[in-house]
């Protein structure tokens, strides 16, 4: 990868992990929709720009339902919890935080000379794995960042959008994981 | 998705410089920083790696609070010891206390304050700021006590990060409607007897250790585990005590009993009164202490003499022969006899008058003050902090609905809890329209669950503050995330040395944060913070006692001249001299003129309960070794323990009813209240026919939690005939029954 292309990457992981962070007034916004809007149409995924594009311009509080919508899949709701995005849910057997491979994937943060800045941080967040990211593609190392993401965000990242996909009511975080899937598969 | 368009094509379009231009952009108005790392040169692994230990964890899986120590590796909570410089528990904790771990890190926990955009019961939650939430708290709270008064708030607290905002409350907002679950619905019944019978709650001060004959009435130690309690329990087996059982099951401490009487539920005061008379009647009672120590034994003793063996033996389906062996095992050993006063004992609402017979048959036996005994360890001295002013205090009180319904004058502190909720569904004889839950789950641990919804309905407001998504939350307004006992500040726990009769030492602890709780994924505050910035918002801030936790805490070390950085230093146990605790004596009132002035029977008495119907089998629950409350229910590691619980049957019933061990079925009750999920049968010799069992806890109803959903049966769904101790106004909730359903088909239970 060349270094231009290398730090647009790291643009878009940053773009997609602010995506993934509760949906506060403070940065979702006409500007944020119609970046997302400019990215999925230069993408080609008319269809999903589409989508978005109807619910927040049908919905009458556009915002409150993307909140609902985030809590439900990710922090707290009935049924239950959808999608905790957090990867050793998916893989460890108990199903609890900070698993095994939690403690691996904030070994390898520090590998590469990085550490979380809160205290008591779940180091395997996904908002954190795609932040990592965007750090490695910033400083080119391409090849870090291939090793990350097969090791530590693929194992679990397809779980997550599965869950995500099925129960998701709101198309907003589907296109969403799509995206993130998109940018982080392996490609043959 | 256009076809063909791969990520590495993509990245290589000229597209993709017009579609990051835009993204640069789009987070200029973010207020938080971009980046949740931060840089730090790479140091070998091994310098990072090792193990520290924590000190000054004090256990809250259950009430019994073993100190703690934490073994922590780079942030993360690995594992939960006992403490050992512990002279309570020392180094073990039981397998709740291990799992607080995954309580630490269950996903389900709450994590930011919510509202509830939905319905109360069917909530939609969404995310919001902690300004928003406590300002809503307090306009809404304080909305009602503008238009109803203090009064028209209730507060059903938990737990020891509880007890501050319910001094709030209380005395500053001044509503006297505070519930808590463990008076109402567990403990207060006893601490009221015994206060009346020795002037004293008793907590569970019987020197075990030391006993040379034990009784226990219901307690079935070995699934309720409190570490050292079990030691004093078992050093005393160890010794050769002799153990008395009485329970209508087998229980793990049946089976190890000398005697275990298989009494009929609900008859243990006819017992207790039976070996009364029958020593008394033989003299084979401590003479010297009741006529030096004994208030109306006469009336006590002309009073009982009713209470024959054969009657006995009669009303509790018990041998003549058996009571009277329990008698003299009884006189023969006294007076190294712990008569246990038990601690859930809100069971048929006649239960005050149970606990007076336990109290006045520990006085019989003069066991009060010796080895074996009713004792009462020397606990050091520390200080009070974080209490509040008395502001409304005596408008609290001159709106107590039992003081107004001149009922249950032995009533625990607090209002009890049926009276609350009579008055909020009919608005007599005032409106209580805001509800406050903090740490406890009404819908668990009060009978009668479609009543406690409609009390829920008409709220005006209603705040929970909870560490897990248990039942209570589904019904929050707003929903406040709080710290775990693991993460915080939080109380001082004195005692002494767990054997009685070792050496005479004192400990003080406090509860500190094992582990930090600031992260970026949750934002979880303390109790002491939540409360002051509710009462600054609510306009009562210049009342604030102290301002943080660790201040409160300090504040009541500081009274036995210590403080957290000195209790660190010491391992976060302080250890002293201590002195001697044997010896003292108590009145025994045996005939109590303050409960006969209060319109009750003043010796203890034997009130019959409603007989079980034909075709059903009493409800009788009880702990499970794993779970203490539906909070420790949703834990990954106990559930796997044990994921539902077994209602015990009698194997000859079984029999008849077609009922094979492992069989899946579900309950209904005499209202025709069916559970809402379902359980195993364990078919069993050890239960009597007329009575069936399971653990408390289970059946959650809030599917936000994952593991615990469903599993088990809710024996609180079950309770929907209440019982109201007429002394005390606390719950009696055994008199409840059930019949079997499987496969849709009811199944009566023989006789
Ligand atoms: S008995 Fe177990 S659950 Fe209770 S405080 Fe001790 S370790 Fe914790």
């Amino acid at each position: 990868m060349t270094q231009s292309t290398s730090t647009n990457m790291a643009e878009i992981y940053r773009f997609l992990a602010q995506s993934m962070r509760y949906p506060s007034p403070d940065w979702m916004q006409a500007d944020y929709f119609s970046a997302l809007n400019t990215f999925l149409v230069e993408l080609g995924w008319d269809a999903e720009a589409q989508t978005i594009r109807q619910a927040i311009s049908e919905g009458t509080d556009w915002l409150e339902s993307i909140q609902v919508e985030h809590t439900r899949l990710f922090v707290n709701a009935v049924p239950f919890v959808v999608a905790p995005p957090y990867g050793s849910i998916y893989l460890s057997a108990d199903g609890m935080l900070y698993g095994p491979s939690a403690d691996k994937a904030k070994a390898f943060y520090r590998e590469q000379g990085f550490d979380l800045a809160g205290e008591a941080d779940i180091p395997d967040h996904l908002t954190f794995e795609l932040e990592f990211l965007a750090l490695l593609a910033e400083e080119g190392k391409g090849q870090e960042e291939e090793l990350f993401l097969q090791q530590h965000f693929r194992p679990w990242f397809p779980k997550f959008q599965a869950r995500v996909l099925q129960e998701g009511r709101h198309p907003f975080y589907g296109v969403l994981v799509n995206l993130i899937d998109f940018f982080t598969r392996e490609e043959m | 998705m256009a076809l063909n368009l791969t990520r590495r094509k993509f990245l290589q379009t000229a597209s993709l410089a017009a579609a990051t231009a835009a993204m640069s952009g789009c987070f200029a108005n973010r207020a938080t920083a971009s980046t949740p790392f931060v840089k730090k040169p790479f140091t070998a692994p091994g310098s990072f790696a090792d193990t520290k230990t924590a000190v000054g964890g004090v256990c809250e899986m259950c009430f019994w609070r073993c100190q703690l120590v934490g073994k922590v590796r780079d942030g993360k909570l690995v594992k939960l010891e006992g403490n050992p410089k512990s002279i309570d528990n020392g180094a073990s904790i039981c397998a709740r206390g291990n799992a607080g771990v995954k309580l630490l890190y269950d996903p389900d926990r709450l994590k930011f304050p919510m509202k509830n955009v939905g319905k109360r019961g069917a909530p939609q939650w969404k995310r919001i700021t902690w300004d928003e939430a406590l300002d809503e708290c307090a306009a809404k709270l304080k909305g009602v006590v503008d238009k109803y008064g203090p009064h028209g708030i209730a507060m059903f607290p938990h737990g020891s990060s509880a007890t501050y905002p319910m001094g709030f409350f209380e005395k500053v907002v001044g509503t006297p409607n505070v519930s808590e679950a463990s008076f109402f619905q567990c403990r207060g019944i006893r601490d009221m007897a015994y206060v009346a019978t020795l002037d004293t709650p008793p907590d569970e001060n019987v020197d075990m250790a030391n006993a040379k004959a034990i009784m226990l009435l219901g307690g079935h130690f070995g699934e309720n585990v409190h570490v050292s309690h079990v030691k004093r329990y078992l050093k005393g087996l160890e010794n050769g005590a002799k153990l008395i059982v009485v329970d209508p099951r087998f229980s793990a401490s049946a089976a190890k009993a000398h005697i275990w009487v298989k009494i009929k539920p609900g008859t243990d005061t006819a017992f207790l009164l039976a070996i009364m008379n029958h020593l008394i009647k033989t003299g084979k009672y401590n003479k010297a202490y009741v006529e030096a120590n004994g208030v109306g034994f006469d009336k006590f003793k002309a009073g009982i003499s009713h209470a024959t063996l054969a009657w006995a033996a009669k009303t509790c389906d018990v041998p003549v022969k058996q009571i009277k062996e329990v008698a003299e095992l009884l006189a023969a050993n006294s007076p190294n006899v712990s008569i246990h006063p038990g601690r859930h004992v809100s069971w048929y609402g006649n239960d005050f008058q149970r606990e007076r017979s336990l109290a006045c048959l520990t006085g019989l036996l003069g066991a009060i003050g010796v080895k074996g005994g009713f004792v009462k360890g020397k606990g050091p001295k520390v200080g009070k902090a974080g209490g509040w002013p008395k502001i409304n205090e005596e408008h609290a009180e001159e709106h107590a609905l039992h003081r107004m319904a001149k009922k249950h004058p032995f009533s625990p502190p607090g209002t009890p809890t049926d009276m609350i909720r009579e008055a909020a569904i009919t608005g007599k004889p005032y409106a209580i329209k805001g509800f406050v839950a903090w740490g406890q789950n009404p819908i668990q641990t009060i009978p009668d669950q479609e009543m406690t919804i409609k009390m829920l309905q008409q709220m005006d407001f209603v705040m929970v503050c909870d560490i897990m998504p248990t039942d209570i939350t589904m019904y929050a307004d707003i929903l406040l995330p709080e710290s775990s006992y693991l993460e915080r500040y939080d109380m001082i726990k004195p005692g002494t040395q767990w054997d009685l009769s070792g050496k005479q030492e004192q400990y003080i602890s406090a509860r500190m944060p094992l582990v930090s709780v600031t992260a970026a994924d949750h934002e979880r505050k303390d109790s002491v913070w939540i409360t002051n910035e509710i009462a600054k918002r609510m306009g009562l801030g210049k009342h604030i006692p102290v301002q943080t936790m660790e201040e409160k805490t300090n504040k009541a070390l500081a009274g036995a001249n210590l403080s957290i950085e000195q209790l660190v230093k010491e391992d976060g146990i302080h250890v002293q001299p201590g002195a001697d605790p044997y010896g003292s004596v108590l009145k025994v009132n045996f005939f109590s003129q303050e409960v006969a002035d209060a319109g009750f029977p003043a010796i203890p008495t034997y009130i019959p309960v409603p007989e079980t119907p034909k075709g059903y089998a009493r409800l009788v629950y009880g702990r499970s070794p794993v779970h203490t409350f539906n909070r420790s229910q949703n834990n990954a590691w106990l559930a796997n323990e044990m994921p539902e619980n077994p209602v015990w049957l009698n194997d000859e019933s079984a029999k008849k009813m077609g009922l094979k061990d492992g069989d899946r079925i579900e309950l209904v009750n005499q209202d025709g209240v069916k559970s809402q999920t379902s359980s195993v049968v364990k078919v069993t010799p050890g239960i009597r026919k007329d009575t069936v069992y399971m653990a408390h806890g289970y059946g959650t109803k809030n599917p936000a939690m994952t593991v615990a959903v469903g599993k088990g049966i809710d024996d609180q769904s079950l309770i929907t005939k209440l019982a109201v101790d007429p002394e005390t106004g606390a719950h009696g909730m055994r008199n409840n029954f059930v019949k079997f359903v499987k496969n849709g088909k009811v199944l009566s239970i023989p006789a």
